[in-house]
């Protein structure tokens, strides 16, 4: 191939990645936690698109980019700061034994004082929050709650079952509502 | 929902229950146990409030300026943009609005409507690439309405849907065929949601959903008006605002 772009790939690689750059921009923000790093895993990221776009046959082009985008911005992350990247399984094994001790954690039944707390809080304490969440729920988190896609569409993007996607989606709330559910900033 | 492992855990049938992603069925099943088990109507309060302050007051992340340029100098592009399918696009419909007069082009079958939701959808990816995606900047409906007067025929229906989710960010009018149209836009998190409305002389109908390049359009029909709502965000969202703004509409 070389340097040959055929003007084919050209016009799909108009279509298909560049009306997603702002959300692809969000992402690798929210994954990288800065916005020079951020624009350097966009860069990565769209010229593998560049180079996949041929063979881009599905429906939903916003699914697609940002999978690139979540894949370069973790191997990128492995490179460069390989203390981000806590290992998964060990974290939900550790909040499987936690929640096999007790069904919920404040599960008491009153509405709790949190829900005030939480009403009140200001983007800046949410940022960090959602930025201090481990990796595989911040994603989650982010693709849901920021970004709009549905469970069918996070789960493609991140490649688990369903399944896992509702209980990260869960979990990484969870932890959210923990961190501001209390009058400690 | 299909999921092999996790169908009985009921808190992350809440958590699906908040999302909109539960069939009626199951949702029945979840609003059910919400009001016989405190545990888990305190868990689903949490969660709502959570969602809202993340809808609410996370500053929009601002894509950097001429990003996509150095992009396309990346990989490499040259700068003939490629035109020549949204001009056979444009021409197909102009000669339907001729055909059938400004406005009524939409009764002229489904391919003069895929056509036009094509152009609604190109309408609003050049929105979100201008630097302003609205002609008229507003969150009130007592301004936006009246702008659109004298401007086009017939002002659109405006709604306010802030307690929805949905504020409104302002106004633009988009041109469709040869006919300018109004189109509203409303923000959900940091997602903008054209919604384009074009009087139609077809019977009303509830929404019907495609993606087009990445985007979702939801299109329906109420009262001799066919609606066009185009966005990023997912279906689900897209069709909780149809739904918000076909109720509001409807008590006007």
């Amino acid at each position: 191939m070389g340097n040959v772009i055929s003007d084919d790939d050209q016009a799909r690689f108009r279509s298909v990645v560049i009306p997603h750059l702002a959300d692809s921009y969000a992402l690798a923000r929210w994954l990288t936690g800065d916005r020079a790093d951020a624009e350097d895993v966009v860069q990565e990221a769209c010229l593998r698109a560049f180079r996949g776009v041929g063979g881009f046959a599905g429906k939903n082009a916003r699914a697609w980019v940002l999978t690139i985008v979540r894949h370069t911005a973790y191997s990128w992350l492995r490179k460069n700061r390989s203390a981000a990247l806590v290992v998964v399984q060990d974290l939900e094994a550790v909040e499987q034994a936690q929640a096999s001790r007790g069904a919920a954690p404040d599960g008491d039944g009153a509405v709790t004082p949190e829900v005030a707390l939480i009403a009140k809080v200001d983007a800046a304490r949410l940022e960090t929050a959602i930025s201090e969440l481990p990796m595989p729920f911040r994603d989650t988190l982010v693709l849901r709650d920021v970004q709009g896609l549905d469970y069918r569409e996070i789960a493609q993007v991140t490649g688990v079952p369903i399944g896992t996607v509702m209980s990260r989606r869960a979990r990484a709330r969870r932890r959210l509502i923990a961190a501001l559910g209390t009058d400690d900033p | 929902m299909t999921t092999t492992t996790n169908q009985d855990d009921p808190i992350l049938l809440v958590h699906a229950y908040v999302d909109g992603e539960l069939d009626p069925a199951h949702a029945l099943e979840v609003e059910r146990r919400l009001a016989g088990e405190p545990a888990l109507a305190a868990e689903h309060s949490r969660v709502v409030a959570l969602r809202r302050v993340i809808g609410e007051r996370l500053p929009p992340e601002a894509t950097p300026s001429g990003l996509a340029r150095r992009i396309e100098a990346t990989v490499g592009l040259r700068h003939t943009p490629t035109r020549a399918s949204w001009r056979a696009m444009a021409a197909s419909v102009v000669l339907a609005a001729l055909a059938g007069g400004a406005g009524t082009w939409l009764a002229l079958g489904p391919g003069a409507r895929d056509a036009g939701t094509d152009m609604v959808v190109a309408s609003h990816m050049r929105a979100l690439m201008a630097p302003q995606p609205i002609d008229v900047s507003s969150s009130d409906r007592h301004t936006v309405k009246p702008w659109f007067n004298g401007r086009i025929p017939e002002s659109p229906r405006v709604v306010d849907l802030t307690n929805e989710g949905f504020p409104m960010v302002g106004g633009r009018i988009d041109v469709i065929g040869r006919v300018p149209v109004p189109t509203l836009v409303y923000r959900h998190r940091q997602h903008l949601i054209s919604l384009t409305a074009i009087p139609s002389a077809g019977a009303g109908h509830a929404p019907a959903r495609r993606a087009i390049a990445g985007y979702n359009v939801l299109t329906w029909s109420d009262d001799g008006i066919a609606y066009w709502a185009t966005s990023d965000l997912g279906s689900t969202d897209l069709n909780t605002f149809a739904k918000a703004f076909r109720e509001a509409s409807a008590q006007q």
